[in-house]
């Protein structure tokens, strides 16, 4: 068969073939098209195109920029000429990701794909229209040189003073169609001239195999060590950020996310930087621990309880799972410039954030115990995958996700962990549970009124050793301190001091010391002494036999009384309401002011608002003299201009033979005349969907918005709605 | 996971178990770097700072065997960005140095010319600076050599000072170890000194810190000159070197409000040093007049501002400073570290308290009941008077009283901060008061006789706070302070703490009103001594009525 067109391509394509092809693009089996042309059609689209392209290396990037500076059709020595020897490896790929394509007479280019690269392929200007003598550039004078060299990597474009007029080395390039005028400022070199002046190569260097990672060797024992230190610290963090939002959830700004002082807020509280508070607050998001409320409040969800049960492996494996495949990226939070940008909000969605995570983190298994230095791993990571969509932050991400995976506990020291390695496998066993250091079930209390935890606590114990002591001191141990407020806390918490105590001569290994014994009796003594609540209105009578006599009226239930002092009602109605029940029931209240005083003399309310008087719709005023002229004035020009476009669009409309058009004032005019008339009319008239039809109808009325006309064609009445008549004409 | 003594923190702070059989050995590898903090029963905390890895970095450890010590006596993994920082941190050390150049005199010079642009270009140092010699060398004036230290170290490039020390005027001092011995950590202290150049030692009241001075002079042999709080205490320095060294007494010159002799050992005081005439501090020439070879701080913590800017400005001479307790409520302790010298030698008051240099102490908080209408007095007072109220009413009074009488057989003394109140005091136990405007002759006839056993009790306003030396004072009674100072309470403390003849152990009262800022302020006082590992039992003022202690 003969091959002219990318379909004819495809259609040659062997099962084999057409598999790989989706196997490297998978996008164009979802949905699966229904034949090849359809195939072919998705296949050269730029959307399509441009998601094959970001798969390339920089090499095979390089190698279709190559092919696009070559005039179609070429061979394959045509691309290693201007390239380099090991191409034909690359254009295999291309031609497995149907970027490229051989035809009976050499190969080619799907047409899309020319477009979509830069009108200036590699910084090459186009190709020139006129034969050119190459060897002549070796004679250049030293001017003509010296522009040459400007322009010869790229961009092919310069500006002249003037085309008319240029300098005598531009001259001599222009005269030798060495350089071609692009316009009256613009010169731009030709291809093949870049081509010759690149050494006959398009691109300055290439690399044909991916540059080798460099950086620190580690040890692998501590590698683990360190990632499992990493990863009980990660899981201590997210726990850490949601307790705290469950004692004082944050409110959600208006236009979504967390503030940057709520974020501040929980750096501060969780001792780490505002970078990773945001990466932890995201953490939490993505894995559905945390929520934001219809009352835009931020705080943790049921599946934190869920989650606070399971092993650590698995509460591991959640965070991790939802961090590789997100594509938001917690390092744009307080970024430079893009400050506003917020944790948790919607704007942190970035098209490359995952596949850059995917490829980082492979290419760190790939190497174990090597902490790459960054320079490097960037330099195989933008050639395995140079981004040509987000170029501006690829560099940062990797950044980012190098020091993500850190905080996570996928490399310790910088290196990949086995942790991190078995969970990108989906081994059952991650080993997290066995290697993380045992839960501790106890603490030391000292004299100088802390406790330590020599050890991550048990999860009972840590919660509520946290409802009485603030924490001073992170990491393998915790360290705890007792203060006034920190038992003051653990007692609005609802545990008596007696609690306090009993939990913590439990859970103390060394003797509870006096001081704190103290200091908890203290505490417990003085709090809840001054009680605070809400009322609507008080009752006072100095008669304590009145006020026992109220409390037992039956009639008064209404109030739902509450005694405080002997000679002291408090009630849940207002004041008047109050009152008036009172007065229903025979009593005789008077009100009184916050002050004391009797507020006496008769009730006359006035309202604290500023009036605001009903606005008047009255009658229109009778215009002035000058007012009615400019308005006929400016009537008769708008009548004029639509009588000259309405006569033109009869003219068209007849010359056509179409449907009659009118203005709707025009409708309703003619309408009006022809009802009177009694005289039959053609209109255009429009049905539900639109379709315009064309009616012969005999008019009789205009009501309800509507013409009521007898129909030619039926011979029936019917009444035609009014803003559907698209024009009238008369017959 | 091993199983080492150590909790290595994310927020540099070090946990060292000291139930653990490895501590003794983890205290040691871990002391030249980290700052202890504070040493209750169980756990010890030591801090991981930028200028104690500094330090370290100067006494010749590098970041490596730091990590190492860290990563082999830790018990969890170490986190990874800490080690991460003290690299980071050490590295910045010594890219700077001071020289002294034959040509030019005192110079700056790196090998790091970024570095060294950084510094001129901050507009705290510009001004220290002299002529630009080449890229990477820059003069310094020579009188500017504290300053320029103390701003490098605040821009985080401290600078390695390789100009050394002047020698002073040479003068023979040494040991006379009779009848008696100098015990190894004053042994281990002067040498940490000696070694370091110039610092601060840190030890427990009663521990024997004039024999650390004593032995630092030793180790000079060069003229030196003592700064000291009061008379008293110059005197009693003058006695204890008398005593312990060579030196005879007209060697030894006071210069104080009473006397201004200069002599190759002179023991000045601060008052003096700091007294104006005419809007100048006409004593502060004392420092220059004379080639000291080593100028000692006594009781570092109570540095007065005018000789810390003149301290900077004596940076060749080498520096030691005494003290018991390196908290000042200024929050100067930077100030004092990076102008004297940093921490040369700290350690536990227990562990001294357990090879027996100093005596078991015991705390004892009384809190006291007021009375109803003494309660309602305190709660109608205006704010500034209430804690001036609270801590002297009548039932404290009372209790003082019944404690007195408990230690009839004991060497007591009541210190306190209201006049009013000791005053009051020593009327109703019938006992001496020491305050203020005692005349010095009075306060050691008094203190004689005290030490005697001849008068048994002493009421002591805050005057007696340092310095003083009481020997077999087992009991001190402290019936108010200067509001939360923890300083203060440690002193105090330290009254009582010098090792009794008969191994009996001290008891350290504070007479606490309850509910009430007393309480609050017994509570922020007592802090350090907690956190040395002193416990405080509180007991009922009823119980001391009853005799129930």
């Amino acid at each position: 068969m003969e091959i002219r067109s990318f379909t004819d391509y495809l259609r040659s394509l062997d099962d084999a073939g057409l598999s790989e092809l989706f196997a490297a693009r998978p996008d164009l089996v979802s949905p699966v098209p229904p034949d090849l042309a359809s195939l072919a059609v998705r296949a050269s689209s730029s959307h399509s195109i441009a998601r094959a392209i970001d798969s390339l290396t920089e090499f095979e990037f390089q190698i279709l920029e190559a092919c696009v500076a070559l005039d179609e059709e070429f061979t394959l020595k045509n691309v290693i000429s201007i390239t380099h020897k090991d191409a034909a490896l690359a254009v295999v790929r291309l031609i497995t990701f149907g970027l490229l394509y051989p035809t009976d007479k050499g190969l080619r280019l799907p047409t899309s794909v020319s477009q979509l690269l830069i009108n200036e392929p590699a910084g090459l200007g186009p190709a020139s229209l006129a034969k050119l003598k190459l060897t002549e550039l070796s004679e250049a004078p030293e001017a003509a040189n010296r522009v040459l060299t400007q322009l010869i990597w790229g961009p092919p474009r310069g500006s002249v003073g003037d085309i008319k007029n240029p300098g005598p080395g531009i001259a001599w390039l222009l005269d030798r169609k060495f350089l071609v005028p692009l316009d009256q400022r613009t010169v731009i070199m030709p291809r093949e001239v870049g081509i010759f002046l690149r050494g006959g190569k398009v691109h300055k260097s290439y690399q044909s195999t991916a540059p080798a990672v460099t950086g620190t060797k580690r040890v692998e024992k501590s590698v683990n060590m360190a990632a499992a230190a990493n990863i009980a610290t990660v899981l201590g963090w997210v726990e850490e950020l949601l307790h705290f939002w469950a004692q004082e959830p944050a409110d959600a700004l208006r236009s979504g996310g967390l503030g940057v002082r709520d974020l501040k807020l929980i750096s501060a509280h969780i001792g780490i930087d505002e970078n990773c508070a945001a990466f932890i607050a995201e953490l939490s998001y993505l894995a559905g621990l945390l929520t934001i409320d219809g009352d835009d409040r931020i705080l943790p969800s049921n599946n934190f309880d869920i989650w606070l049960t399971q092993s650590a492996e698995t509460r591991w494996s959640t965070l991790a799972a939802n961090w590789l495949t997100t594509s938001r990226v917690s390092g744009l939070v307080g970024r430079g410039e893009a400050k506003s940008v917020a944790t948790l909000g919607p704007e942190l969605d970035r098209v490359n954030a995952a596949s850059t995570r995917k490829l980082v983190i492979n290419l760190l298994n790939e190497q174990p115990n090597l902490a790459p230095d960054l320079a490097s791993f960037t330099r195989t990571v933008k050639w395995i995958a140079p981004s040509k969509r987000n170029p501006g932050i690829q560099e940062e991400l990797i950044a980012w996700t190098l020091r993500e995976a850190e905080w996570l506990g996928f490399t310790g020291q910088g290196a990949s962990a086995k942790y991190g390695r078995a969970f990108i496998t989906g081994s059952d066993e991650i080993g997290i549970d066995t290697d993380l250091p045992k839960p501790v079930d106890h603490i030391l209390i000292q004299s100088d009124n802390t406790a330590i935890a020599p050890g991550p606590l048990e999860h009972d114990i840590a919660r509520d050793l946290s409802a009485v002591a603030d924490i001073e001191s992170r990491g393998g141990a915790t360290v705890y301190r007792f203060s006034e407020a920190s038992i003051r806390r653990g007692l609005d918490h609802g545990k008596s001091g007696e609690e306090i105590r009993t939990f913590l001569v439990k859970t103390s290994k060394t003797p509870m010391p006096q001081p704190l014994e103290y200091l908890i009796a203290d505490v417990a003594k003085k709090h809840g002494k001054l009680r605070v609540g809400n009322t609507s209105s008080f009752i006072r009578c100095e008669d304590t036999s009145l006020i026992a006599q109220i409390m037992s009226d039956k009639r008064l239930d209404v109030l739902s009384l509450r005694k405080i002092a002997s000679e002291v009602l408090i009630c849940d109605l207002d004041a008047a309401d109050a009152m008036n029940v009172l007065r229903n029931a025979g009593y005789l209240p008077a009100a009184e002011a916050s002050n004391g005083a009797l507020i006496t003399g008769h009730r006359s309310h006035r309202a604290k608002a500023k009036p605001k008087p009903p606005r008047v719709i009255g009658e229109i005023d009778p215009p002035s003299e000058s007012t009615l002229t400019a308005a006929v004035r400016s009537i008769r020009a708008g009548e004029k201009s639509s009588h000259k476009q309405s006569k033109i669009r009869d003219l068209a409309a007849s010359a056509l033979g179409s449907l009659p058009r009118t203005t709707a004032n025009e409708t309703m005019d003619l309408l009006a005349i022809y009802v009177e008339k009694q005289q039959a009319l053609s209109i255009g008239y429009a049905d539900n969907n639109g379709a315009v039809s064309h009616r012969i109808v005999d008019p009789i009325k205009i009501s309800a918005g509507a013409l009521v006309a007898r129909d030619h064609a039926t011979g029936e009445m019917q009444s035609f709605r009014i803003p559907r008549i698209t024009g009238v004409a008369p017959l | 996971m091993t199983d080492g003594p150590l909790i290595v923190q994310s927020d540099k702070t070090l946990l060292l178990d000291i139930d653990h059989p490895g501590s003794v050995e983890c205290r040691r590898a871990i002391a030249p770097f980290a700052e202890l903090e504070r040493s209750p029963e169980h756990i010890h905390t030591y801090r991981l700072t930028n200028l104690g890895l500094w330090n370290a970095r100067a006494a010749g450890h590098d970041a490596e065997q730091v990590i190492d010590t860290l990563i082999k006596y830790s018990r969890y993994a170490v986190p990874h960005a800490l080690l991460v920082d003290i690299a980071e941190t050490m590295s910045r050390y010594g890219r700077l140095r001071l020289e002294a150049d034959p040509v030019h005199g005192l110079i700056l010079i790196t090998k790091d010319s970024a570095v060294l642009e950084e510094v001129i270009r901050a507009k705290k140092i510009a001004p220290l600076l002299g002529v630009r010699i080449d890229k990477e060398t820059v003069a310094v004036h020579p009188s500017q050599r504290g300053a320029i230290k103390q701003s490098l170290l605040r821009l985080g490039w401290p600078a390695e000072d390789f100009a050394g020390y002047v020698d002073g005027q040479a003068h023979e001092i040494e040991l006379v170890q009779k009848d008696w011995k100098i015990r190894p950590y004053q042994e281990l202290a002067a040498e940490g000194f000696w070694h370091g150049g110039s610092g601060v030692v840190v030890l427990p009241c009663g521990a024997g810190k004039t024999i650390v001075g004593a032995a630092a002079m030793a180790h000079a042999k060069a003229t030196t000159l003592i700064l000291v709080t009061n008379t008293v205490a110059a005197r009693q320095w003058r006695d204890e070197l008398l005593k312990r060294t060579t030196l005879n007494e007209d060697e030894i010159g006071e210069y104080s409000g009473a006397k201004k002799e200069i002599r190759p050992v002179t023991i000045a005081t601060y008052q003096v040093m700091t007294k104006k005439k005419n809007g100048v501090y006409a004593h502060l020439d004392l420092f220059d007049t004379h080639d000291w070879g080593l100028i000692i701080y006594d009781e570092v913590h109570l540095l007065p501002a005018p000789i810390f800017r003149f301290t900077a400005d004596i940076q060749s001479r080498r520096r030691l400073g005494l003290t018991a307790t390196l908290v000042r409520e200024d929050g100067m302790e930077g100030e004092v570290f990076s102008l004297i010298g940093p921490k040369r030698f700290d350690v536990p008051w227990k562990e001294i308290e357990s090879q027996g240099y100093i005596a078991p102490a015991e705390c004892v908080e009384v809190r006291v009941n007021l009375t109803e209408a003494e309660r309602m007095l305190y709660a109608t007072a205006e704010p500034e008077e209430r804690y001036r109220y609270c801590s002297t009413t009548t039932t404290k009074r009372k209790v003082v009283e019944a404690l007195v009488e408990r230690h009839a057989n004991d060497q007591v003394l009541v210190i306190g901060q209201y006049i009013s109140q000791l005053d009051e005091l020593s009327e109703v136990l019938g006992v001496p008061l020491i305050k203020g405007d005692t005349p010095v002759k009075e306060r050691e006839r008094l203190f004689g006789l005290f030490r005697t056993g001849e008068i048994k009790c002493l009421v002591v306003s805050k005057v007696a706070n340092f310095s003083i030396d009481l020997p077999d004072a087992t009991i001190a009674i402290q019936v108010s302070g200067a509001f939360g100072s923890r300083q203060e309470e440690a002193q105090r403390l330290g009254r009582i703490l010098r090792p009794k003849s008969d191994g009996r152990g001290a008891i350290f009262y504070s007479v606490v009103s309850r509910d009430t800022v007393d309480q609050d302020f017994a509570q922020n006082r007592q802090r350090f001594l907690a956190e040395q590992g002193y416990s405080y039992r509180i007991i009922d003022a009823d119980d001391v009525f009853q005799g129930k202690i």
